[in-house]
Parts: C-alpha cells; structure tokens; sequence
C-alpha cells in the first residue's frame, strides 16, 4: 500500500512537472534567411546571415534548449538562400523556403529583393522582416511584412544636419544604380537636402558596371562640394569613391544608403583618401552595450562576427519577432504573431529603446525603429559614431 | 571642351580594358569555334592569382601579373585538352561545358576567398593632369599592356608559323589537317593563349575596379557584345569594336547619363547587325 502511494504521489508530481513547464519536443522553428550572399552586396547578406545563425544559437543555447512557444520548447534552425541581390532571386529564394514550411523570413536587405518577395510572402502568407529603403518598403497591401528600420525617412535629416554644419555643405550630387533600390532611397535623401538649403541632384548608372569613370566625369561637370554614394553596393562604393578621387574630386563624401564603410575604405585605399565623409550607421556602435553583441557572438558562435553592422540590427529585430512568435504561442500562424508583434514595446537588452514608425511614411506603422549613428571621417581621421535617437516622425 | 577631350581619354582607357578581354575571347571562337563562356572566370582568377601572389607569396606586382597568366593559360590548356576537346565541334556542348566551369570557378573562389572584396591595390597610384583634363596613370599602364599584348597576339598570328597554323585550322580544319597541322597540339595551345589573355586582364584591372568572385559576369558581358559588334572570330575586329564600345560608353553616359549609357550600346549592336549581321569585320560563315 505505501509503495503503491510512493508511486502515485511521484505519478502526479510528474505529471503536475511536465504540465507546468514547456517540454522538449520535436517542436522545430525553421527560420528563412534570404539576401544577398555573394556579388558587390554580399557584406549586407553575409550580416544578416550572421545574425540568424546568431539567433538561433541563441535561443537554443537559452533555457531548457530553445524557443518558448506554447507548451513547447522549440529548436530554432535557419535556412539560408543566396537571393543575388535580384528580385528574380529573392522570390525564388522565398518559393524554395515555402517547399520547406517556412514560415518566418528575416531579409532580403535590398529594394530589388524586397520588390521580388513580397507577392510570395502575401500569397503564402509569410512573414517577412525586411530591410529595403524603397518608398513601398512596407504598406498596407502587405500587412505580414515588417521593416528592419529606421528608413532614410527617419534618418536623413537628422544626419544631413549633422554634415552640413560640419563640412559646410551647399550642393550635393547623389549617385546610385538606376532600379528602384538607388531611386527611391535617392528621391528621398534629395528631399532631406533640399529642407536643409542644399542643392541637390542625383545621377544613376547601370548596376553591375565596375567601372565608373564616366559617371564621375559627369558628377564633376556639375562642380558640387559633396558626393554622395547613396544605396550603391558597398564594392561598387569604393570604386566610386576611389575614381572620384583619381578625378581630382577634394570635396566631402557622404552615404546617405545601407552603411558599407569597411569595404568602402578597403577598396579605395584607406581613412586618407575617403578625407571627409559621413554616413549613416546602422546603430550607435560605441555603446558598449551594443558592442558587447560581438563579444557574446565571438564566445557562442567561436569565429569572428561578420563586418558590416547590419548584424546589430538583424539581432534587434529578430529577437522581437521571435518574442512574438512565444507570445503568440504558434509557430505556424503567421498572422497571429504579426498581431502580437504590432503591439510589442521596442526595447532590446542591447540596442536599447525603439520605436514602431512608419505610420506617416508607409501607411503602417511596422517599422521597427533603433536609436542609429551618425558616422564621421574628419580629415582623415574616423571619428566616434554619433548616438541618434528615432524622431518622433509618426 | 574639356568634357569632350575627358570623355575621350576615359573611352580610351575603357577601351583598352575591353580590347584585352576580347582579344582572347574572339581568339577562342575564331580558331576553334567554341564561344568560350568560361572567359569571365579566367578574368577573375588571375585577378585572384594575381592578388594570392601578392598578399600571401610577397611578390612584387609585375611578377605576380607574369604568374596570374601563366596559371590561368595553364588551367585553359589543361582544361582545353582534357574537356573541351573532346566535344570541341558540337557548340551546344562546349557552350554549357564552358558556362559549367565558369559557375565552378566563381563558387570555388568564393569557397577559398569569401564573398567580399579583397584589399588588393594597384601598385601605382597617382593621375596625370595636363591642363583640365586628367588620366590615371594605373589607366595608362593598361593601356601600354593592352597596346603591347595587341602588338604580341598580332605578331603570333601573322608572323610566326605557329599563328599561321592556328589561322589556318581556324580556316578549313579538315584542309590543315592534311598539311600536317595536328589540332589536338595546336587548340590547347590557342585555348591557353585566350585564358592566359583573360588571366592578365583580371590581374591588371581588378587592383584598379575590385576583386570578387563575380566580377567576371559583367566583364564576360561586356566582351562578348565587343566580340559581336567587331565579328566573331576577327582579331582586327575585336580590337576596333573594344575601343569603339569604350569610346561610346564613356561619351553616352558624359552626355546621355549613366542609364542611357548601357541603353546606346546596345541600340548601336542592334543597328550593326541588322545592317551587318555578321559584324563590323565578321565573315559570312566560319570555314572551320
């Protein structure tokens, strides 16, 4: 009689453990990771791929081995698809991950991309956190679809201020590839210029040309005192800057598009030749708070974490929706956790307080917004990142 | 003024760029008949060969030109000889084995190198100026090796019995081969000759653009619309279309815009073949 009293008492204990805490099952949340991870913007994608990797591990390293969600602890598991940087190749990524039961994209990063995955994350319903600066970005035709944010239409004016009162700036000349991922961002930046009395006008080229010797004779005829290399690729950057300089071009630099500054300075030679240059900066990088997500990456993933500071973002961004995605207690229904995730506050234990913008901008308001950088090169010398904080735009 | 005179030295140099890579690309076809889509890879591994000498052997800059063409005229010859040639008539064939090793080169490099653009600098910096217009002088030594490359094929060709035996097979294959020439000797040596080309090419210009494992697909791009306006197969024609596409680009972006720039290269292709299908120095039909 005791022993069998032993045996249901230790019955109901485990059976009052395994309804109280989340068990191990084969619970598996597949995480589609689509950008660019080769050509000229590969520094942007390999980030992004960086950070899910980061995540995941993350996550799984975490609690009992995984993601909360429900009942159960979920394995999290990233699939990753070069996109090329093409629409064509962003929706073709974006089809190979539904034949997986994706559900849950992070990326793509560039206009191009975001143009060719959307139809596929609307009629699968998808849900994608993206990056593009396009005008339609986002907007209410795709309501599963999140932006990695700010957008230039949260940052350039703050940053156009900063480098007209630093380097006197009184005209610009903005250069980008003739799509939608170097117009948009461009009609945008031009604007920015304009309210703060600079003259501005843009020039376009071909993407995929490497040589831009022609363009720069173009951009000279107009004798401004700053270029600035918008959205281009970060390899074709260096090689504008660098034919800029070759050129006899002594005036300021500006970037005014997806930060790409390593790169920038690896290919056109160094701090000495970019002179003065500013850009904007994924996130205010000399908080030691957001640094320490590279030590945490070096000590969990046992390598270096990728250059561009992208990371620090796609880390932000994925740790909120795989909050929402706990939450929200499915990993299947999309459209459960975007309802949850709208309504989440913005504030990571390491990129610190955000905002949800977009509202003015898009027509919804699903962009998630980070305090960013303002970065600077002052006569030759890199300066520390400046801390911005998101305007109240919305 | 000055923007015209500008604009004329950037085609030129642009022009110089293409006439080195369409050089060997004609060269491939006009001999063998084979449309070499592997050119582009060849481009960016001597780029690679060249950068890897540098950055990991110390070699000084000239030298590790001289090796990136060599290894990459090395690996056409070996590839001409083992792959190419088995199938070396039937186009459709070389056309996907060439597309082949062109795609198993850009992953290999970026297997061994990364995706991202290496530093890799050209050793000589600085411009020349003379009044208001300018010229890189990393441009002017393209432009002398371009010229003296030219020059070399050119000699090869016209004045040596090996030239004369590879215009020859290029010309009636079936009439060479009963003069003695041996195709079998002789195609791995033109096929290496054209990858070697397009070896030095990437081991000159990518320390002046960048470096990266697809590079090459513009280059490719760029070297076959040189080779179509010029005439498949013809060296003469090649090297006029080269400088002609460089000197169309250049004044069409200076005056049109970087858009309409690639918009009036294609439109005057398509002007060309409609009124000379076969090119600007293109035979009929190929005899070979």
């Amino acid at each position: 009689m005791k022993t069998l009293k032993k045996t249901l008492f230790a019955g109901a204990a485990a059976a009052a453990l395994f309804a109280a805490s989340p068990v191990l099952a084969a619970c598996e949340l597949k995480i589609g990771v689509v950008g660019g991870l080769s050509g000229a913007t590969a520094q942007w994608g390999l980030a992004l791929k960086g950070a899910a990797e980061y995540l995941a591990a993350e996550a799984n390293a975490a609690g009992g081995g995984g993601l909360k969600v429900g009942n159960e602890l979920c394995k999290i598991s990233t699939i990753a698809v070069d996109s090329k940087a093409t629409a064509e190749g962003a929706a073709a990524a974006a089809n190979q991950l539904v034949s997986q039961n994706v559900k849950f994209i992070l990326g793509p990063v560039v206009t191009p991309e975001a143009t060719g995955i959307k139809p596929i994350a609307l009629r699968n319903k998808l849900l994608v956190f993206q990056n593009s600066f396009a005008k339609d970005a986002i907007g209410p035709r795709w309501p599963l679809v999140f932006h990695e944010g700010p957008g230039p239409s949260v940052w350039a004016d703050s940053i156009v201020k900063v480098a007209k009162t630093k380097f006197n700036i009184k005209s610009v000349v903005l250069v980008a590839p003739n799509d939608q991922g170097g117009t948009d961002i461009t009609s945008v930046d031009i604007e920015a210029y304009k309210a703060n009395g600079i003259e501005a006008s843009e020039e376009f080229y071909q993407r995929g040309n490497p040589n831009f010797a022609a363009v720069v004779a173009r951009v000279l005829a107009k004798n401004p005192d700053t270029v600035d290399t918008s959205s281009t690729a970060p390899g074709d950057a260096g090689v504008l800057v660098k034919q800029l300089r070759q050129a006899g071009f002594t005036g300021t630099i500006g970037r005014l598009g997806g930060p790409a500054t390593d790169e920038i300075l690896r290919v056109a030679g160094g701090p000495d030749v970019l002179k003065n240059f500013y850009w904007y900066e994924n996130v205010p990088l000399e908080d030691p708070n957001i640094r320490a997500i590279a030590d945490d990456y070096k000590k969990l993933m046992g390598t270096a974490p990728p250059e561009n500071t992208m990371l620090y973002l796609w880390v932000g961004v994925g740790r909120l929706l795989f909050q929402a995605i706990s939450n929200a207690g499915t990993i299947t229904d999309t459209e459960k956790v975007a309802e949850v995730l709208r309504k989440l506050p913005i504030n990571d234990k390491n990129l610190g307080k955000g905002r949800w913008t977009g509202k003015s901008f898009f027509g919804i308001q699903q962009e998630v917004s980070f305090p960013f950088g303002i970065g600077l090169i002052v006569d030759g010398k890199v300066q520390p990142i400046l801390r911005a904080e998101v305007p109240e735009v919305d | 003024m000055t923007g015209f005179v500008s604009a004329g030295l950037i085609g030129i140099s642009l022009g110089a760029q293409y006439a080195l890579l369409a050089l060997g690309f004609t060269l491939i076809f006009g001999i063998l008949g084979v449309v070499n889509f592997a050119h582009g890879g060849f481009y960016v591994l001597g780029g690679y060969a060249a950068y890897s000498c540098v950055a990991f052997l110390g070699m000084p800059y000239p030298l590790a030109v001289i090796v990136a063409m060599f290894a990459t005229g090395a690996l056409g010859y070996v590839f001409e000889l083992f792959v190419v040639e088995r199938v070396v008539d039937d186009h459709l064939a070389t056309l996907m084995l060439t597309l082949g090793l062109y795609l198993m080169i850009g992953t290999g490099v970026q297997a061994v190198f990364g995706p991202e653009s290496p530093q890799f600098s050209f050793p000589i910096t600085g411009t020349l100026r003379f009044g208001g217009f300018y010229i890189p002088l990393e441009n002017l030594v393209v432009l002398a090796v371009c010229l003296v490359a030219i020059g070399a094929v050119y000699f090869l060709m016209y004045r040596t019995d090996l030239g004369r035996g590879l215009r020859a097979l290029a010309d009636n294959r079936a009439v060479a081969a009963t003069q003695g020439l041996r195709p079998k000797l002789l195609f791995p040596l033109a096929f290496a000759l054209s990858c070697g080309l397009a070896g030095l090419t990437g081991a000159l210009v990518t320390p002046i653009l960048s470096l990266g494992p697809l590079v090459g697909e513009p280059v490719l791009a760029m070297a076959f619309l040189t080779v179509i306006l010029g005439g498949f197969g013809s060296i003469v024609g090649a090297t006029v279309a080269a400088f002609l596409v460089g000197l169309i680009e250049a004044y069409s972006v200076v005056y049109l815009g970087g858009s309409k720039g690639a918009l009036a290269l294609f439109v005057l292709v398509l002007i060309v073949l409609i009124v000379k299908p076969s090119g600007l120095f293109g035979k009929e039909a190929r005899g070979a």
